[in-house]
């Protein structure tokens, strides 16, 4: 087999035992890898109706056929498990070294169940799993973890991947972290934290093979000179950081948890103003040519890595305009491996609740639009479940059910999962996909909004043609996310279906047209869906906040627009249809065989 | 086949009503001089920049200069717009089409290409603007041709008793205002002091079109400012507006705008009043439009 290794290592961390499964090379040709194979995996070993948090909840990681070839921007993997934030899908992807070190263990993917006795590190050398103590790493950030680790027998060459404080306490937003990249949405540092796992540390000596090397070589040159033209100028000159000020422009921007869509400080947190004061480097994932991450410099002289969702989420959405505070803020979540989008969302509801005479205990903390203070600390508070911060840490969901009144109208989030930072208001192709999204408000598992910002369609205005369009653009990410390649890339292709199959035929040696690549989208996309609806998905659940759909934009040029439930409904039934689903959104029989699925 | 600006997946054809009685206004209003031409001369070319087909719709014998475009008669004179309309739908190549009148002279095109843009699912798309269906500004369907026929046959010459028969969508004035504020394409002339007041608004916008450029990412970088204005020829289009932006900002050249100055690299997008993004780079940029240059990968 080449480009894949047609094997998951199976590890049980209640008994310490491991085992290598053969997977079918049928299945791979199917799912291909990433976050495809780890769909499948999660549907076939997570138990129906598991608790998220429970041992018998399965973490995955999986590797994808390109990972470890010379194609840039694909030194990726996916982690895969049901969300303790949803009790949906959670499926996100990270980056870097860690993915190089994963694949070259000569696996697809690591299926981790049961837990630990106490916290523990799991160490994988080539084919040798080891459980090791870590009760000194208890509380260590993922950066601290990794360097510890790397000091002990054994383990000087590894890359690691790790959960922070926040996993360590099961808040329903950590992430598994690595190498400053981050497993960020759905809380899968928590599910690793259940599982009494601080860290996996991995280094193997397997490379990744190749059918035919010398002719992928001549596409892969050909894609590493087309990522550093003018199409990823943004990326490389200002990092995704540059889109505050378009996104303020353009009144799309989500400011004070959506009461506004323009912050009227947005100049001083613009990407453009932040690099010409505080840039320090320009930083790149390995393998990448693109090189998208950006360091700034705080004032007290410390480096931090900024990108848009996390300055939108922790600036204008908590009413904050001070650079430094944001970066301290980012710094913290980092450290505590924490979702910055669900920090900032969960804090603006906060925040809201506090100024409509709810939750004394936050206002106590300082919780207000616009104080650096409260928001820091009630940073230290969710990621160590202090006080209100254990409230907090539920995410805004469960929060707002819990504090009651009319809470839940300012939690901002689809299926449990915080909105990024697009006001759907104003990008009505993105409102549909972030309402139909498997895995909450998520801007990365479609790019639905890439039609509002073309001018394609009426941004301001929603059809039923938008169905097909999302759909669309879900099948192709789940696509990009399969085999993997960074969505950065993705406007290098001229035909990307044809091109990415011929890519994935050389590296694998499979004949792959590009209109199965087109299918394998939807398959992937298709499973994502039967998995939720087996965990208790049901129509009501496409829905988006009610504040989006009560209130029309109060500032900035789309002032005066809103969603109308009926405009919402709209789309939602184009997209059923664009996806040949019933009218309730459920999955067909007949669509299941025509895709090749079978139901377990 | 008569297709709209590139980019664009809706064909649409451009009629212009010209067999009008112009009673009012004394002589032929195809034919009043404006800017240097026939007024029809001005708005066919005009809308030649949008639709690759133009069909006018004259009286028998009318007196017309030669052009371009297809030019069909009303089978019986003076009908009024219904029996326009219905003889300019017969004659057009494509499936809908946007119609006017030869006296529309201060057409604003990204309006009409949103108005086509709203054509799926309907089969009239009209501007509704001060409390008024604007018939003459409007995107009909070619399959609505029988219905005005059987109007015609009725005697019923006004369009709007056809709006209740078909799938309409109504344009309301805010959607108007996006794109036309003070909604100069419904400016239309009658009378001989009509016709004075456009010839005098044309010269004050002939003269000078004032614009903001905004820039956005790497090209507020590397020019060093996040604003510029430009001062453009009337009815300077957008490429126009790279050329003279390049002109001022030369280190832009090749980065930002193209070598041939007539365009955006690939990676930028210009978007205007941050509302509706340019998708043609020969549609007209309007009195007081900012252009916002910011990278075509807005997300992310």
């Amino acid at each position: 087999m080449h480009g894949l290794f047609g094997r998951v290592l199976h590890v049980d961390l209640t008994s310490g035992q491991s085992a290598y499964r053969d997977v079918e090379e049928s299945r791979l040709r199917k799912y291909l890898g990433g976050i495809g194979l780890g769909t499948t995996l999660l549907y076939q070993y997570a138990p129906t109706g598991v608790d998220p948090l429970s041992p018998a909840n399965p973490l995955i990681f999986a590797s994808a056929p390109l990972v470890g070839t010379r194609v840039t921007t694909t030194a990726k993997f996916a982690v895969l498990t049901k969300s303790p934030l949803t009790g949906l899908i959670a499926d996100s992807l990270s980056s870097s070294h860690f993915a190089l070190e994963l694949k070259r263990l000569g696996i697809d993917g690591l299926v981790l169940t049961g837990q630990a006795p106490s916290l523990a590190y799991l160490f994988i050398h080539d084919e040798n799993v080891e459980m090791r103590p870590a009760g000194h790493l208890r509380g260590k950030t993922p950066d601290e973890t990794q360097t510890i680790i790397r000091s002990e027998p054994g383990c000087a060459t590894v890359w690691v991947a790790s959960i922070g404080a926040a996993g360590e306490n099961r808040v329903r937003f950590a992430t598994i972290s690595n190498e400053g990249r981050h497993a960020g949405r759905g809380g899968v540092g928590a599910v690793m934290g259940a599982k009494n796992l601080k860290a996996i540390a991995v280094s193997g000596d397997r490379a990744t093979p190749v059918a035919y090397p010398e002719e992928l070589e001549s596409i892969a040159d050909s894609l590493r000179r087309r990522s550093v033209s003018s199409v990823t100028d943004k990326y490389r000159g200002l990092g995704t950081v540059a889109n505050l000020a378009v996104f303020n422009r353009l009144g799309t921007l989500p400011t004070r948890n959506f009461q506004q869509t323009t912050f009227e400080h947005a100049d001083a947190l613009s990407g453009e103003t932040l690099t010409e004061t505080t840039f320090s480097r320009r930083h790149g994932c390995a393998a990448c040519t693109i090189r998208c991450e950006r360091l700034f410099k705080s004032q007290a002289g410390e480096e931090q890595r900024l990108e848009y969702e996390t300055l939108f989420a922790l600036g204008p959405l908590c009413g904050i305009s001070d650079p430094d505070c944001v970066l301290q803020a980012a710094r913290l979540c980092d450290d505590y491996g924490l979702d910055a989008i669900s920090t900032g969302g969960t804090l603006s509801w906060a925040i809201e609740t506090v100024e409509k005479g709810l939750l004394p205990e936050a206002r106590a903390l300082g919780l207000r639009f616009g104080n650096a203070e409260g928001v820091l600390t009630a940073i230290h508070a969710i990621a160590g479940r202090h006080g209100i911060g254990a409230l907090l840490a539920e995410g805004s969901r469960r929060a707002a059910v819990e504090t009651g009144g009319e809470s839940s109208y300012w939690a901002m989030h689809v299926k449990g999962l915080e909105l990024p930072g697009y006001d759907p208001r104003s990008l009505k192709t993105m409102a549909l996909g972030l309402a139909v999204s498997p895995r909450g408000a998520c801007h990365n598992r479609s790019g639905a909004y890439e039609a509002d910002f073309s001018g394609e369609v009426d941004r301001l205005r929603g059809d039923s043609r938008r169905g097909g369009i999302v759909a669309a653009s879900e099948d192709f990410a789940a696509v990009l996310d399969s085999l993997i390649v960074c969505k950065f890339l993705r406007k290098c292709f001229a035909d990307f279906y044809t091109e990415a199959a011929e890519i994935l035929a050389r590296v694998t040696g499979w004949e792959y047209s590009g209109a199965e690549l087109r299918r394998a989208g939807e398959r992937i996309h298709t499973l994502k869906k039967l998995f939720n609806i087996r965990e208790g998905w049901r129509p009501d659940t496409d829905w988006l906040p009610e504040r989006l759909l009560s209130e029309t934009l109060p500032t900035g040029v789309a002032r005066g627009v809103g969603l109308s439930r009926d405009e919402l409904k709209e789309m939602i039934r184009g997209y059923y249809q664009a996806r040949e689903w019933d009218e309730d959104g459920f999955v067909p029989e007949r669509k299941l065989e025509q895709l090749g699925i079978a139901r377990c | 086949m008569p297709l709209m600006g590139p980019g664009s997946e809706t064909c649409a054809t451009a009629i212009v009503l010209a067999g009008g009685k112009s009673s009012r206004m004394g002589r032929s209003k195809a034919l009043l001089p404006f800017d240097g031409e026939p007024l029809i001369v001005h708005v066919v070319a005009t809308l030649q920049r949008l639709f690759a087909e133009v069909v006018v719709v004259a009286a028998p014998e009318q007196d017309l200069p030669s052009m371009p475009v297809r030019v069909v008669s009303d089978e019986v004179a003076y009908q009024g717009p219904v029996g326009g309309i219905h003889y300019g739908l017969t004659a057009a190549g494509s499936e809908a089409a946007f119609v006017t009148s030869c006296d529309s002279v201060f057409l604003n095109l990204d309006l009409i290409a949103h108005l086509v843009d709203q054509l799926p699912g309907h089969d009239v798309v009209v501007p509704h603007w001060q409390d008024r269906f604007q018939p003459l500004h409007a995107v009909y369907r070619k399959s609505v041709s029988p219905l005005l026929a059987e109007q015609l046959a009725q005697g019923q010459l006004r369009p709007v008793h056809l709006f209740d028969k078909v799938r309409l969508r109504r344009v309301d004035e805010d959607e108007i205002r996006r794109f036309d504020p003070e909604g100069s394409s419904f400016y239309n002339m009658n009378t001989p002091e009509d016709y004075a007041e456009a010839l005098k608004r044309w010269s004050v916008t002939r003269r000078a079109v004032q614009c903001t450029v905004e820039l956005f990412g790497m090209a507020r970088l590397l020019a060093r400012t996040p604003l510029m204005s430009l001062a453009l020829p009337a009815g300077a289009t957008f490429s126009d507006a790279f050329a003279a932006l390049a002109d001022k900002l030369p280190v832009l050249v090749g980065r930002v705008i193209s070598a041939d100055r007539k365009r955006l690299v690939a990676g930028y997008a210009c978007n205007v009043n941050g509302l509706s993004f340019v998708r043609t780079e020969t549609a007209v940029v309007n009195p007081g439009d900012s252009l916002v240059i910011l990278s075509a990968d807005a997300g992310g």
